[in-house]
């Protein structure tokens, strides 16, 4: 897993980002051959040539929307309001649903290329209503302050679920919106714990407010985190694929010991890095000072040197960032996959024998529209 | 020792037999199938027997296995003619077999539409291309026409502070802007010198930069900016008064605001080639600053003459901006070194000679922009700053 993150991210680096495509294709197929329901593993089988194919199409169509829109925009914020905020807002505003069809085209696409016991899944089309109930549900979440932020997850996820199918059979999400308040309530009290400092600060109780403000953060950070992991738990619980059941039980501390330790280690060992790349950095610039010790400042500021400092700087932040996506990939990514997986049941798995395969969905933009606009990061 | 080889005379050896899972890519059920390798004169084939007795025969140089699988002790085997079969053989005597008798295991199928992703990569760069060079280059320019003057200030102003944080060690420490008495009144008098010649819809606000860069340049809005560096390098207060000239003439084409427009525009459109991975700002820099320097080109041209015209009416001679360039380019080389910023300029000799030979329409009285006791007011404005 770790040659495999390493070598495809030195050779994404070297070609310009070209080899991206086929980093995340092959990281996925690792992935998912790990995952192994029943002793058979998923396979994952798409292309990294039809999502480049897919990517050349998306960078068409949104090179003109964004180039145009982004300058319209900020001509008309200078001119209307001496500013540019209002320009990043809206050209924000304006690329949102086309996010949210971005992320359901793209869910649509890795469906269809992912199998299991030879019978591929898939997802019906429906990218543009995704869109819109995610721009209604969103509205009204922050209507409603966030209290209804439990029913959003819920009809959003009911969305993507019942049109998601394994082979001829369609998956169901059951349950209701209400059951996911339970997991919501250490959220809204870290939030109220929040505004309780503010009110103390308000009233000029200094310390108290301060100590509970730091209460508030993690609570509500914690709380965050709680909602995420627990809500994944009960919507999985509530879900079938015909007579087959799921038996989700990840664990909050977990997840976050995972985070926790994940960040620590990857932190530690960027940190190593840095200072065995400031070492040879140091070493190659006093050595070129030493050979130039006779020459005036100015010389050596405009001379050779410069070349290689740039070249040298440039290395060095390729292999940061080139490190710190690996070690992400290795100490974060892979253990929370595992740990959802390893905490997932399935139920029920004879009557699979009766699902028959689906056809081929072609679907030639991949998941380009997701991958211009930089919203599939992970894998 | 060796053992003892034993000749066998009649039946042939009993062929390797192992058991596996086998999806045949039409339903979820897994056949638990029985494998052997038997000899045909076309070459080996791996039998597949199902429990119903059906066969399935796949020739092992037609099998294929999928690549970057996780689990170390199953191998994944498929067909090139059957490519949903999957057979999941876990026996390791089999998967040593299989891998050593397949020639083509490690072979991944041919890439299909070449044709139609040369055509679309093609079609991505000519709209990137259309767009970054074509489109938006002209929309800015008839944009910038249209812009209020105090819409362009806005730009401007925000445009500084990006500059002026960029140019700076760190956030705490900005690069400062020098303001000694003395200099600024210098600074003044030969701005609105310049400024009376002109014609803007918005006053020029000039300030100096204490920084040792050898630099000049025009923001939207009228704001010019000098480095100390620059007032340094010049000799006499007419170079000077050349350079602020000169940035002038970008103010008056509006040269700033356009640049500004423009790169609002195509930077959007870089970062959705080059956003997702490690390097994406480093190239997007680079990429940036090459389409600055085929923009500017003309632009650079038509600010020095007007900063020609602008000097004669002034009484300054133009020869200063030559003189000035000249030193530069006995101290750094044409285009190299800390005079980057002019990588993005015609080459030097030719606007040396451009500006000698407005030198020639000289024709009234040569007025110096400063005496000598503000020309030092002037080089001394980064000395009274405080620390």
């Amino acid at each position: 897993m770790f040659r495999l993150a390493l070598v495809s991210s030195v050779l994404t680096v070297l070609t310009l980002g070209i080899y991206r495509f086929w980093m995340k294709t092959r990281l996925r197929r690792y992935y998912w051959s790990a995952i192994r329901p029943g002793g058979l593993p998923l396979e994952y089988v798409g292309e990294p040539i039809e999502k480049l194919l897919g990517f050349l199409i998306a960078v068409v169509i949104l090179a003109f929307y964004i180039g145009v829109v982004n300058l319209i925009l900020m001509f008309l914020s200078f001119s209307l309001l001496q500013g540019n905020f209002a320009a990043y807002a809206l050209s924000l505003v304006g690329v949102i649903p086309v996010g949210f069809y971005a992320r359901y085209r793209a869910r649509r696409y890795i469906l269809a290329r992912s199998r299991w016991r030879g019978l591929r899944f898939g997802l019906a089309p429906g990218a543009w209503g995704y869109a819109g109930r995610a721009l209604l549900h969103w509205s009204i979440t922050i209507l409603s302050l966030g209290l209804l932020w439990p029913r959003m997850t819920f009809k959003l996820e009911k969305y993507r679920t019942d049109r998601t199918f394994f082979g001829t059979e369609q998956f169901n999400q059951g349950g209701r919106w209400q059951m996911l308040y339970p997991v919501f309530v250490p959220f809204v009290a870290g939030l109220v714990v929040l505004g309780l400092a503010l009110g103390l600060w308000a009233g000029g109780f200094l310390v108290p407010a301060v100590l509970a403000g730091l209460a508030g953060v993690i609570a509500t950070l914690l709380g965050l985190l709680h909602y995420k992991v627990q809500s994944f738990r009960l919507l999985s619980n509530a879900k079938t694929l015909g007579n087959i059941g799921f038996s989700s039980n990840p664990r909050t501390w977990r997840v976050m010991g995972i985070y926790t330790f994940g960040n620590l280690v990857v932190g530690i060992c960027m940190v190593g890095l840095a200072f065995a790349l400031f070492a040879v950095l140091g070493s190659i610039a006093g050595s070129a000072v030493g050979g130039l010790g006779e020459l005036d400042l100015e010389e050596m500021a405009t001379g050779i040197p410069v070349w290689i400092g740039t070249a040298l700087a440039l290395i060095s932040y390729f292999v940061f960032f080139v490190s710190w996506g690996v070690l992400q990939q290795v100490f974060i990514t892979l253990p929370l996959a595992r740990h959802y997986v390893e905490t997932l049941k399935i139920t029920g798995a004879e009557g699979l024998s009766s699902v028959r395969q689906r056809d081929r969905d072609e679907f030639t933009e991949a998941e380009g529209f997701a991958e211009a606009l930089d919203l599939g990061a992970a894998i | 020792m060796m053992g003892p080889t034993v000749i066998r005379v009649g039946e042939t050896v009993a062929p390797h037999q192992a058991f596996a899972d086998y999806l045949d890519g039409r339903s979820a059920v897994i056949h638990r199938v029985a494998l052997t390798i038997a000899e045909a004169s076309s070459g080996p084939i791996l039998v597949v027997t199902l429990a119903d007795d059906q066969v399935v025969r796949w020739p092992l140089r037609d099998l294929r296995t999928i690549p970057d699988q996780a689990g170390k002790n199953q191998l994944v085997i498929t067909s090139k003619d059957a490519p949903l079969g999957r057979l999941i053989v876990e026996d390791a005597e089999t998967q040593r077999l299989l891998k050593a008798r397949s020639p083509n295991l490690r072979q991944r199928p041919p890439v299909r539409g070449r044709g139609r992703i040369f055509a679309w990569s093609i079609a991505a760069l000519a709209s990137v291309g259309l767009i970054v060079f074509v489109l938006v280059p002209a929309m800015a320019d008839q944009l910038a026409e249209y812009l209020p003057p105090d819409g362009e200030k806005a730009l401007g102003d925000t445009t500084f502070e990006q500059i002026r944080n960029a140019l700076s060690e760190n956030e705490f420490n900005p690069v400062k802007i020098c303001e000694d008495r003395a200099g600024m009144a210098a600074l003044e008098q030969m701005q609105s010198r310049l400024e009376d010649e002109t014609d803007l819809p918005y006053p020029l606000s000039v300030l100096v930069l204490d920084h040792e860069m050898v630099n000049a340049f025009a923001l939207p809005g009228g704001r010019i900016v000098l480095f100390r560096g620059l007032i340094k390098a010049a000799e006499t207060p007419d170079e000077v008064a050349a350079v602020l000239a000169h940035e002038i003439g970008h103010v008056v084409n509006r040269d700033p605001a356009r640049g500004a427009l423009r790169s609002a525009g195509s930077i959007g459109v870089l970062g959705l080639i080059f956003g997702d991975f490690a390097g994406g700002a480093a190239v997007l820099f680079m990429v940036e600053r090459l389409i600055d320097a085929t923009y500017s080109q003309s632009a650079e041209a038509a600010a020095d003459s007007f900063a020609h015209d602008l000097l004669i009416s002034g009484g300054i001679p133009p020869a200063a901006l030559a003189d000035f360039f000249e030193r530069l380019r006995a101290r750094y080389g044409d285009q190299d070194g800390i005079v980057a910023h002019f990588m993005a300029h015609p080459g030097l000799g030719d606007r040396i000679a451009k500006a000698r030979a407005a030198n020639s329409r000289m024709v009234g009285a040569i007025r110096p922009s400063l005496g000598e006791l503000d020309w030092q007011d002037l080089r001394g404005i980064c000395a009274n700053d405080e620390g």
